[in-house]
């Protein structure tokens, strides 16, 4: 999800953010679910958020932005190379499965 | 709440998500977050508007919110402001306390009215609290079970309370788990102390009785039983022989029969028995003494009967196990007694006796359940409505005097107080009054409820504070009665929106429809008690002067112990001037009679109630003969020879009585002769089956005397001289017959006198409720009434004016009072007493008036308020 915020460059709130998961992973999601999960992110340090506008479509409701963090960058590139030095020590496995 | 639609929205119609689910977010969701989630929530609702349909949308929206109620996302409810609350009840204490003194009357009339009823609420607790606490002050009442016996009589199975006499010892040889047996036999004898000679009852008993039933002792010991030459005996016995001083050790004489006498030690003294007591006895002694009283007694024999047989095991389980190899025993009954088998043997705990002791015959325990139990719902019947009334009264009065109050609710509102707020102080207001009312109620109900109660009745609830049981039931009845008269105008009032109030504008003091029919409620309500308190009143006077059947007054009986005896006071009595007829019988109208079987060939019997008396009984006792002839004297044929009543004319089904053969006991009898109708024992008795039988002068047992009216007394006197002549030993024993009855009027009078202690009550109540609704009302109409004064209005026509408001609600409500009444009352009566005075219209015609009339009293002082107002006065009211 930290993935998704990062990516979407434009508002990233609550709905888009939905919206855009569940299209890339095929899922329904429940607002409940990314909501906890962008709290606990937020507490950990990794995004940060401000309100936004309100819309008449929100009721009048403002929307609140969510941005990451400069040291979610890092762990996400962190991350990154972890994986990638996991796959190159996998090429025999996966052939052996083809 | 509809939302503002911005210019860049159609002006379509907006749909909104659901209520209740956004209103539950807003209460469970951390507030930092609620303004975000609400609008995703939103967003989301109206994008699936669109692309699925509203049902969908609705319902996917409360799935997400249910889905929301994650603890992240949750309210920190530890820290909710509760802090503040407890100022705001300071400020309501004092707010309701200056309206209760502002408002002096209506305060007045709603505190006394609700305490009158929770002082009723109290006497009922005090009494049910006796009924169910009766006989359970044993401390083994779980453990210890009355072995019953039942047979088939008369074509049902019954259930009696006697059982054989060597039930106890072969059961408690049999099984282990039996502790200890008692058995227990009853007996009349003649008590002699000095010069004190009384007849009593004496209870034989194994000296297991005292540890098995744990009646305190006040002096001496309970294991003094075991000496067969003690006796113990109770508190009242004591004062009643030795007055105040301590009787251990003094000795008595039980005399059992004709030289069958025996000395006894007083070794023991019981307390006076708990209030709440079925089973007691007065005189105790070992059972071993039966030998004394009856030199034929064997205790082996199985053809014997005594009145009980008791059991404590070791465990209320361990019954089950002699339950079932109890059966065996029947048939050792079953051989000696042919005409009356046992088919099974059952247990019932001490515990459970005495409410299940009315379906039980011959037992030990009283059969008072069912006729004290029914006393305890209807009491709660009416502590209901009288509640529901004081209630009602309350409502009414909160109502309108809330139109004084409105500039407060107002200021109160704009200062920030939520509807719920409001609510809050009117709910807290009312629990005040309530409480304050709780407190009036429980001294009214403990120093005069409950002793009134006790004093028409005649017993003693011993009724304490010290139960903790009263007091949850005193906060249960304050939470209830707080709720009930306290939500509706709490509800009604917080409504009122700041800016009508504030402007002027609202529309307030008219008569609120549910006013109305709160009153029409109360009225008939009131009318109900009051129809029952007059038809109690009636049914007094009907059953005093209700026709017995037979002549009661002018005849005197006594009891004789033989023949011998019978023919010496008869002779002796016979030289009386006064007496006009005298008669001999061994069973005696209202005093004793047999129960018979009667076999009506070829297959029916009946049990019917059997009379053995002599020929002059007739006429002795003012019976009345219908057909047929009456015995002859000392005629032998006659002894073959019945002389029935109509009832059981009735339920044989003879259309000819006179003839008829039926077989008693294998003898054959034939009718003879019909008699009236007529009350055996007193009227909550019906009227069952009897015949006469000519009874031999071996078997007289009691003289019969009809004499001169007017000299009833001398005679008594003369014939209590005469026995005293003529046996100097043996107390005498007899009286008027129309005493017979005992104590049965003064019930029927106590009956009575609750009934109008109930009806003023609710007058009181009704009255005081009409009277305050009707002040508030005129009050508010002050400034109209002026008017119309200054226009030259009379007083009728200001009277007509107010009762105006209150003539139709009040006709209709009587209306349906009056068969209501009529209905419940008579299916009362007709539930409670066998004969009574009939259901008439006089009773709810009575009820009705005193209404009527209660309207126009109040109606009329309120006129006289307005007639004698200056009107210049009233136009100046603001």
């Amino acid at each position: 999800m930290l993935l998704t915020v990062a990516a979407l460059q434009k508002e990233a709130y609550g709905v888009e953010i939905k919206r855009e998961l569940e299209e890339r992973l095929k899922e329904k999601l429940s607002v409940g679910s990314i909501q906890s999960a962008l709290k606990r992110m937020e507490e950990k340090g990794f995004l940060t958020s401000e309100f936004g506008e309100a819309t008449s479509r929100r009721g009048g409701k403002r929307k609140r932005i969510y941005t990451a963090t400069s040291y979610a960058h890092k762990i996400l590139a962190e991350m990154k190379e972890i994986r990638a030095g996991l796959w190159e020590s996998m090429p025999k496995m996966a052939l052996q499965f083809g | 709440m509809k939302s503002r639609t911005t210019n860049n929205e159609q002006l379509s119609t907006k749909y909104n998500p659901p209520k209740w689910p956004v209103k539950f977010l807003r209460f469970f969701l951390n507030k930092e977050y609620l303004e975000e989630i609400e609008g995703d929530m939103e967003e989301i609702f109206q994008e699936n508007v669109e692309l699925l349909s509203l049902k969908k949308a609705r319902r996917i929206y409360t799935i997400e919110m249910l889905k929301l109620l994650r603890p992240i996302l949750l309210k920190n409810f530890r820290n909710m402001p509760v802090l503040n609350q407890f100022p705001m009840f300071r400020n309501y204490y004092k707010t309701s306390f200056r309206s209760l003194m502002k408002n002096p009357m209506s305060s007045f009339i709603n505190i006394f009215g609700l305490s009158m009823a929770i002082g009723i609420c109290v006497m009922l607790y005090g009494f049910a609290q006796w009924v169910n606490g009766i006989d359970q002050f044993h401390e083994h009442k779980n453990e210890v079970f009355l072995i019953t016996s039942v047979g088939n009589r008369d074509g049902m199975q019954q259930q009696y309370g006697t059982t054989p006499a060597p039930l106890g010892e072969v059961l408690k040889q049999d099984y282990p788990q039996i502790q200890k047996i008692c058995r227990i036999t009853n007996a009349p004898v003649v008590v002699k102390y000095q010069d004190k000679v009384f007849h009593q009852a004496v209870r034989y008993a194994d000296e297991t009785f005292l540890q098995m039933l744990t009646f305190p002792m006040k002096w001496g010991s309970s294991g003094s039983l075991t000496d067969i030459n003690s006796v113990i005996i109770n508190q009242d016995i004591a004062t009643k022989y030795f007055g105040e001083e301590n009787p251990l050790g003094k000795s008595i004489q039980l005399i059992f029969g004709e030289d069958r006498k025996k000395e006894f030690a007083i070794t023991g003294v019981a307390k006076k028995f708990p209030e709440a007591h079925a089973i007691a006895f007065d005189f105790l002694i070992n059972i071993e003494n039966l030998k004394v009283a009856n030199p034929n007694y064997d205790p082996g024999d199985w053809s014997a009967i005594i009145d009980a047989t008791i059991i404590q095991v070791n465990k209320p389980t361990d019954i089950a196990t002699i339950e079932a190899g109890i059966d065996k025993y029947k048939t050792f009954q079953n051989e000696k007694h042919s005409e009356w088998e046992i088919s099974s043997f059952h247990f019932i705990s001490l515990a459970d006796l005495y409410e299940k002791a009315g379906d039980i015959r011959d037992c030990i325990s009283p059969p008072y359940y069912k006729t004290n139990f029914t006393a305890v719902v209807i009491l709660s019947i009416i502590t209901l409505f009288l509640l529901a009334l004081a209630c009602f009264n309350y409502i009414n009065i909160a109502i309108v005097t809330a139109a004084k109050r409105l500039k407060e609710i107002g200021v109160r509102k704009v200062i920030g107080a939520t509807r719920s707020k409001v609510i809050t102080q009117f709910l807290s207001e009312n629990i005040f009054v309530t409480s304050f009312a709780l407190v009036f109620g429980l001294v009214i109900g403990i120093f005069v409820f409950i002793p009134g109660f006790e004093q028409i009745n005649g017993f003693n609830m011993g009724f304490t504070m010290s139960h903790p049981k009263l007091w949850i039931f005193l906060a249960v009845v304050l939470l209830i009665t707080g709720l009930f008269s306290g939500l509706y105008p709490a509800l009604y009032i917080s409504r009122f929106e700041v800016v009508t109030i504030l402007k002027g504008s609202s529309k307030f003091g008219r008569q609120n429809p549910l006013s109305k029919v709160l009153l029409g409620f109360q009225l008939v309500l009131s009318c109900i008690l009051i129809t029952c308190a007059v038809m109690f009143t009636q049914n007094t006077g009907y059953v005093a002067q209700r026709s017995w059947g037979y002549d009661q007054n002018n005849v005197l009986y006594a009891e004789v112990q033989n023949q011998f005896a019978y023919e010496q006071l008869s002779a002796a009595m016979a030289q009386h001037a006064n007496i006009s007829s005298l008669a001999g019988s061994a069973n005696h109208i209202g005093k004793s009679h047999r129960t018979v079987i009667v076999n009506l060939p070829p297959d029916k019997h009946y049990e019917i109630q059997g009379l053995s008396v002599d020929a002059n009984y007739f006429s002795t006792m003012g019976l009345q003969l219908q057909e047929g002839r009456l015995f002859n004297q000392d005629s032998e044929v006659d002894k073959q020879t019945l002389i029935v009543n109509e009832e059981l004319v009735k339920n044989f089904g003879w259309s000819e009585a006179i003839g008829q053969q039926v077989e008693i006991d294998s003898m054959r009898y034939e009718v003879i002769g019909v008699v009236r109708n007529f009350h055996n024992y007193h009227f909550d008795s019906k009227i069952l089956p009897m015949a006469f039988t000519s009874t031999s002068k071996a078997d007289y047992r009691y003289l019969s005397l009809r004499v001169n009216s007017g000299s009833e007394r001398e005679t008594y006197a003369a014939i209590q001289a005469q026995w005293i002549k003529l046996f100097p030993e043996i107390p005498f024993q007899g009286g008027y017959q129309q005493d017979v009855w005992g104590n049965f009027f003064e019930n029927i009078r106590s009956h009575g006198k609750f009934w109008q202690g109930i009806a003023f009550i609710t007058i009181l109540l009704a009255g005081l409720g009409l009277y305050g609704l009707v002040n508030l009302n005129v009050t508010g109409r002050t400034k109209e009434f002026s008017i119309r004064k200054v226009l030259g209005a009379q007083t009728e026509s200001l009277t007509v004016g107010i009762l105006k408001q209150y003539a139709g609600l009040f006709i209709i409500s009587l209306v349906i009072a009056m068969p209501a009444s009529y209905y419940l009352v008579a299916s009362l009566f007709d539930f409670a007493y066998e004969y009574h005075v009939p259901m008439n219209f006089i009773s709810v015609t009575i009820a009705v008036c005193l209404l009527i009339f209660t309207l126009l009293s109040v109606v009329s002082t309120q006129v006289n308020k307005v007639a004698n107002a200056s009107p210049v006065n009233g136009l100046k009211v603001e």
